[in-house]
C-alpha cells in the first residue's frame, strides 16, 4: 500500500518547477533580519513606554539608537529607584564586567569580586549569572514570549549587583571602577532601602 | 545622556574597542548564522516545497509558503539552531502557514474541501472519473491532508507527525484512518490496497 501510495505522491511532484535555494535564502535572511529588528524595537519601544526603561551604558553606546542595543544590555529599574542612572549620590550599582572585547573570564570575575567584598564603600554585593540574569529576563517580557525565545541566557552579561554604605561615596567610586580593564560598564540609581540590592528589575 | 566617565581618560580606547569588539563579534556571528541557515535552506528547501504543493496544489503559493517559512525560521534562528529537530520545526512552520492560507481562503469565496460531488460518490476505478492525487487530497479537510501529507509523502513516523502539528498520536492515527479510505476511493484503481 505505502508504495503505491509513495508512487502516487512522487508522480503529484513531478511538475516541480524548481527554484534557487541560495536566493531563498538570501530572501529569507533579509525579511527575517527585519522581523529580527523589528521584535527587538518593539521589545525596546514597549518598555519605554509601559515600564521604564534603562539601557546599561556601555562606553560610547549613548550615539547608539535603542534597537542596535543587545538585549544584554538591557536593564529595567527597579520601582524603588531612579529612572535613569545618576552620575552622583547614587545608592545602588550595577556593575558590568569584561575586557575591551567584552569577554569575561573566571579570573576576572574572582578578582572582582574580591576587590569589591574588600571595598569598605560596599554594603551588600550580590553576582547575576546567565542563569539568573535569563530568568530575570523572561520576567520582564512576559507578553513577549519569541523575544525571550530569541535569547539565549549566554547572550545575557553577567554582573554585579551592590549597595554602598554611603551614597556620597559613589562619585569617586565610579571613577575607580570604571577606569579598570576588567569592567565594561558600570552604573548607579539613587533607591530606596526597600529596592532590590543594585537597584535593577 | 551623559557620558559616564570623563572624556579623554585613557579608559576611552578600551571603551572604543568595547564597541568595536562588540560590533566585529557581531558580524561574525551574522556570518556564521548566515552559512548556517543557508545550508539548511539549500538542504530543506525542495522537500519543503513539494509537501506546500501537495498542500496547496499550487507552485507559486507552494513556493511563497516555503518561502515565508524560511523567513520566520531566520527571526527564529539563534533560538533553533541548538538543539530544536530543524526538519520537524519546518514543518511545524509550513503546515501552520497552509493552516492561515486556508482560513483566509474558506472566509472569501474559494474552500477547495467543499468542491461539488467528486468521484467518491461514483463506482471506484472508473477510470475518466479518476482524480489525479493533488485534486483528491483537495477534497479532503486540510488536517487530514496535512497527516497524509507527511505521513505518506514524507514518510515521518506517526510520532514525528503528532508531535509536528501538535496533535495526540491517536488523532494522528484517527485522521490517518480516516482519510486513506477516502483517498483511496478517489485514486479509483490506480491505488494499490497492498
Amino acid at each position: 500500500m505505502d508504495t503505491s501510495l509513495r508512487e502516487h505522491f512522487d508522480r503529484a511532484v513531478r511538475g516541480d518547477p524548481g527554484a534557487d535555494s541560495e536566493a531563498m535564502a538570501h530572501a529569507a535572511i533579509a525579511q527575517g533580519g527585519r522581523v529580527r529588528r523589528r521584535r527587538k524595537q518593539l521589545a525596546v519601544a514597549g518598555v519605554a513606554a509601559g515600564v521604564v526603561m534603562v539601557l546599561a551604558v556601555v562606553a560610547g553606546v549613548n550615539h547608539r539608537s535603542p534597537a542596535a542595543v543587545a538585549p544584554r544590555m538591557t536593564l529595567v529599574a527597579a520601582s524603588d529607584c531612579s529612572v535613569k542612572p545618576v552620575q552622583n549620590h547614587a545608592t545602588d550599582v550595577v556593575i558590568l564586567p569584561g575586557d575591551a572585547d567584552g569577554h569575561v573570564t573566571d579570573q576576572m570575575l574572582s578578582r572582582l569580586r574580591s576587590d569589591l567584598t574588600d571595598d569598605p564603600r560596599v554594603a551588600a554585593l550580590s553576582f547575576e549569572n546567565h542563569e539568573q540574569a535569563y530568568q530575570r529576563f523572561q520576567r520582564l517580557w512576559p507578553n513577549d514570549p519569541d523575544f525571550v525565545a530569541s535569547v539565549n541566557p549566554n547572550d545575557l552579561a553577567e554582573f554585579f549587583r551592590l549597595r554602598l554604605v554611603d551614597a556620597a561615596t559613589y562619585t569617586a567610586f565610579r571613577t575607580q571602577y570604571a577606569a579598570r580593564a576588567d569592567v565594561v560598564s558600570i552604573e548607579g540609581r539613587i533607591c530606596k532601602p526597600s529596592a532590590p540590592v543594585g537597584g535593577i528589575q | 545622556m551623559t557620558d559616564t566617565v570623563t572624556p579623554s581618560r585613557p579608559a576611552d580606547g578600551d571603551r572604543t574597542g568595547v564597541v568595536a569588539g562588540w560590533r566585529a563579534g557581531r558580524r561574525r556571528a551574522k556570518a556564521a548564522r548566515d552559512e548556517e541557515f543557508t545550508a539548511f535552506v539549500e538542504s530543506a528547501a525542495t522537500r519543503l516545497r513539494r509537501s506546500a504543493y501537495l498542500m496547496c496544489r499550487d507552485w507559486h503559493l507552494a513556493q511563497d509558503l516555503t518561502q515565508q517559512t524560511f523567513v520566520k525560521m531566520y527571526a527564529a534562528w539563534d533560538r533553533l539552531r541548538t538543539g530544536t529537530n530543524l526538519e520537524g520545526y519546518s514543518r511545524r512552520v509550513l503546515m501552520n502557514l497552509v493552516f492561515d492560507q486556508q482560513r483566509r481562503l474558506s472566509g472569501s469565496e474559494i474552500v477547495l474541501a467543499e468542491l461539488p460531488d467528486g468521484p467518491e460518490s461514483a463506482p471506484a476505478g472508473t477510470p475518466e472519473l479518476r482524480l489525479a492525487l493533488v485534486d483528491a487530497l483537495a477534497r479532503l479537510s486540510v488536517k487530514d491532508r496535512a497527516v497524509l501529507v507527511l505521513r505518506h509523502a514524507e514518510d515521518h513516523s506517526v510520532d514525528t507527525v503528532a508531535a509536528i502539528l501538535g496533535v495526540s498520536v491517536s488523532v494522528v492515527k484517527m485522521r490517518n484512518a480516516r482519510a486513506l479510505p477516502r483517498l483511496r476511493a478517489m485514486l479509483g484503481e490506480d491505488f494499490l490496497d497492498h
